[in-house]
Formats: C-alpha cells, structure tokens, sequence
C-alpha cells in the first residue's frame, strides 16, 4: 500500500520534474540543428495543459521558480519567463473556473489566446527593457510550431493521465 | 447580463486570487513578484549584480550536472564508432602528416618574408602577446532560438571580464558579455546582437552581423562589391577588441558565412585575456 502511494506521489510529480528539467538542462525543444525554423516552447504546453486538467500538481510557486531557473540560463532578466508562465495559469486556471467539460478542440483554442497573452508580455518586455534583439519571423515560427504541436501533446499528456495519475477533470 | 457579469468577475477573481490545497500562493501575488525581480535585475545593477552572479553560478553548475546524461550517452556513441574505425582513421592522419610537414615549410618561409616585412614597413603587430589566454570549459550550451550564446566555466575568479574575445583553434567564436565570479556567458557570433568588423581577403572592409541562424551575414560591404564564395574572412581589430587576422569564416553562394568553428559544437574555448571591449554589448 506504501509503495502505491510513493509510485503514485511519483507519477503525480512527473510534469512537474519534467518542467524543473527542461528549465534547467541543455535538453531543449529548440531542433534548429534539424529544422532550421523549428522552434517550440514546450513549456508553456506542459504548464497550460496540467493546470486545465489537474492543476493541484502543478503548484503555481513551482512554475515560478522554473521560470526564474529558465531565465538564468537562456541569459533573459530574471522573472520574465516566470511572468510569461504565470500569465499561462491564469488564463487557464480562468477556463478552468468557467468551463463544466473541456475538449481538444476548446483546449487547443484557449492555449491559442493564453499564448497570444503571454508571449506578447514576454516578447514587449525583452523589447523595451533589454538589450536583447530578436526577429519577429523568429517569434512567428516559434508561436506557430507551439501551437501547431499542442494536440500531439494534448494527447500524450492525456495519456499519461489516464494511465498514471487519474482524471479528476472539472 | 448582470449575472453573466458577475460569473466573469467571480472567474477573473478566483483565477487571480485563489489559494488552498497545492496552491501556496496566489497568481496576482506571484506576478508582483515576479515584475518586482524582473525591475530589481534590469534597473538595480549594483544592488542585483552580485545576487545575479551569485544565481547564475549555482544554476550553471546544477544545469552542467542535469545535463550529463545528455552529453555522455552521444559521447559514447561517438568513442564505440571511432574505435572501429580506429585503423582507417590512422591511415588518414598519416596522409595528413605528410601533407602538413610540406605545408610547414611553406608556413616557416611565410613567417620570415612576413617578419621582413613588417620590419621594411617599421610597423609591428600590435598585439603578439599571446601568452595570457585561459582554457575554458562549456559548461552550458542550451540552444535558445533567440540568443546564441554558451556559458563557460571561467569567471572573473580567473580574470575573465566582460568584453574579452573567445576564440577556438585560433578562430574567432565570440565574445564575453556577462561575468560572474566562476562562469561567464559567451555571445557568439552567430547571434542577433554580435557585430564584429572583418575584413575580406581581397582587402574589403565590413561588419559581420549575426543572423540568428547558424550563418551570419556581411553588412556594409564596399558599393558595387560582389560576393564571390569561398573569400576568408578575418577579424580587421579596428574595434580593439579582437586581434587583427583572427580568421572567422569563408563566404558562401549565398553571401552568407560558413564559420570555421560550428557554433553548435564548442566543448573548449580560449579567452584572451590582454583585451578588453570597455563599450556596450
């Protein structure tokens, strides 16, 4: 029975883990080196998508610090990613309050304006406040690719919600 | 209407506020939070710097050990394959040997007529102390699509200071543009933000703009100038940072640059520590 419990606490931790570990590893989800206009920002996926479905896992002071981490180490001013991230939680944890049954569809459509939200503070923020240049064709292929592979990942999460973690959806 | 209206705002509210169970803190109270570090780190440079440096240091060193498993499982792959090939490969550098024992005649013989040279002209290369440059580690080359940059794991510790060119095998990669006490973030030249005046084979004057792609690009190039591939491109040191002659890259068809060294592929690097960039980034 103890060890259900740890393997379920465990399971319950893994988005969690996967976020602090892409915030803070080499590992990226940016496949220039294979596409050259492939870029992702799969963590706003994994952050909007488990605070639709169970935000109890995904701790708001959590996805804070990862945020705080991911500056450190793209080199950004500290708190910008965690203000993009936190911009994520609140659009979804507003769906979330005023939606009875959530589809792909309707998931995939509010990620769209959560996104739109977020990466506009991000992107107006690095703008005026740094020294920071940036393409906008870069931005456009960065947001088109992350939304583009929501569903995919909508699914895999899904997943791995149904099999480890169980549904609780509002 | 009024009831929709209170449904939004009950929403909005709860959506901002709420607290209890996993959730510790509020979103509204995090978001001050956050512009409140996100003002302290842009404007409060004396107060922040060290904090910062002291962040990023700890950061750098867990971010090098998370990533570990990442660099160790390509790096076997890589030592299984060379082993293989182990016999073709000293055939190779054989070959090569020859190659380079003529070659190094002819460099020998360049070197004297380029000594002679210079001491007909009475001018001299101002900058051939070379004795002060520190071998760096990359600790850190998280691949952003928007900053090209790579964090190595000399700080100002060892006299590293914002500014200070970084070179590979003798060619230009890039240059210092934040220090901490054990590591500094090195801008490469492939980054929107690098500018770097170069000078072409055939004597041209330019200014190596990074694209944001693996291939930077020549801006201000002579009038009526026609990029042919293949001309070398070098480091002019009218800047006063980077020594004159450093070579950076090649054109190519497209009027782009190839680099010497792929940008995406540094393990060790070389900072000079004699010059300094004392302007902005």
């Amino acid at each position: 029975m103890a060890r259900i419990s740890i393997l379920n606490k465990f399971y319950n931790a893994g988005p969690l883990i996967l976020l602090y570990y892409l915030c803070i590893s080499e590992v990226d989800t940016n496949l220039e080196k294979i596409f050259e206009i492939f870029t992702l920002n799969f963590q706003i996926i994994l952050i909007y998508f488990w605070i639709l479905k169970r935000p109890e896992i995904m701790a708001n002071g959590h996805i804070f610090l990862a945020g705080l981490i991911n500056d450190v180490v793209m080199g950004f001013p500290l708190g910008i990613s965690s203000l993009s991230y936190l911009i994520m939680i609140f659009v979804g944890t507003y769906v979330r309050a005023k939606s009875v049954n959530t589809t792909i569809a309707s998931d995939w459509f509010t990620f769209f304006i959560a996104m739109i939200f977020s990466n506009l503070l991000f992107f107006s923020l690095l703008n005026n406040f740094s020294e920071l240049s940036f393409t906008l064709s870069k931005i456009g292929y960065n947001m088109f690719f992350t939304l583009f592979t929501f569903p995919i990942f909508w699914l895999l999460f899904n997943i791995y919600q149904m099999t480890f973690v169980g549904n609780r959806d509002a | 209407m009024s009831v929709s209206r209170d449904d939004f705002s009950i929403a909005f509210r709860s959506a901002l506020l709420q607290r209890g169970g996993a959730q510790k803190f509020s979103v509204l109270s995090l978001i001050f939070l956050a512009l409140l570090i996100f003002f302290l780190d842009v404007y409060g440079v004396k107060f922040t710097k060290p904090v910062r440096g002291f962040i990023n240091d700890v950061v750098y060193r867990i971010t090098y050990l998370a990533s570990t498993p990442t660099r160790i499982f390509p790096q076997v792959g890589d030592n299984i394959s060379s082993f293989l090939n182990v016999k073709k490969e000293n055939e190779r550098l054989k070959a090569e040997i020859e190659k380079y024992k003529s070659l190094e005649l002819n460099v020998e013989f360049l070197t004297d007529e380029n000594k002679n040279l210079q001491n007909i002209l009475e001018t001299e290369y101002f900058n051939k102390n070379l004795s002060n440059i520190l071998l760096a580690k990359v600790l850190v080359d998280k691949n952003s699509p928007f900053l090209k940059s790579v964090i190595i794991n000399k700080g100002t510790r060892a006299g590293v200071l914002k500014g200070m060119p970084v070179t590979k095998d003798n060619y230009l990669v890039g240059r210092v543009v934040e220090t901490n006490y054990l590591s500094s973030r090195v801008l490469l030249l492939n980054d929107l933000n690098s500018r770097i005046p170069v000078t072409l084979d055939q004597g041209a004057q330019a200014i190596l703009s990074g694209s944001g792609s693996k291939n930077p690009i020549l801006e201000y190039l002579p009038e009526d100038y026609e990029i042919i591939s293949d001309i070398n491109v070098f480091a002019s040191g009218k800047d006063g940072i980077f020594t004159p002659g450093t070579p950076i890259g090649k054109t190519t068809n497209e009027g782009l640059i190839e680099l010497f060294v792929d940008p995406n592929q540094l393990s060790f690097v070389t900072v000079n520590l004699n010059i300094q960039n004392k302007g902005k980034l």
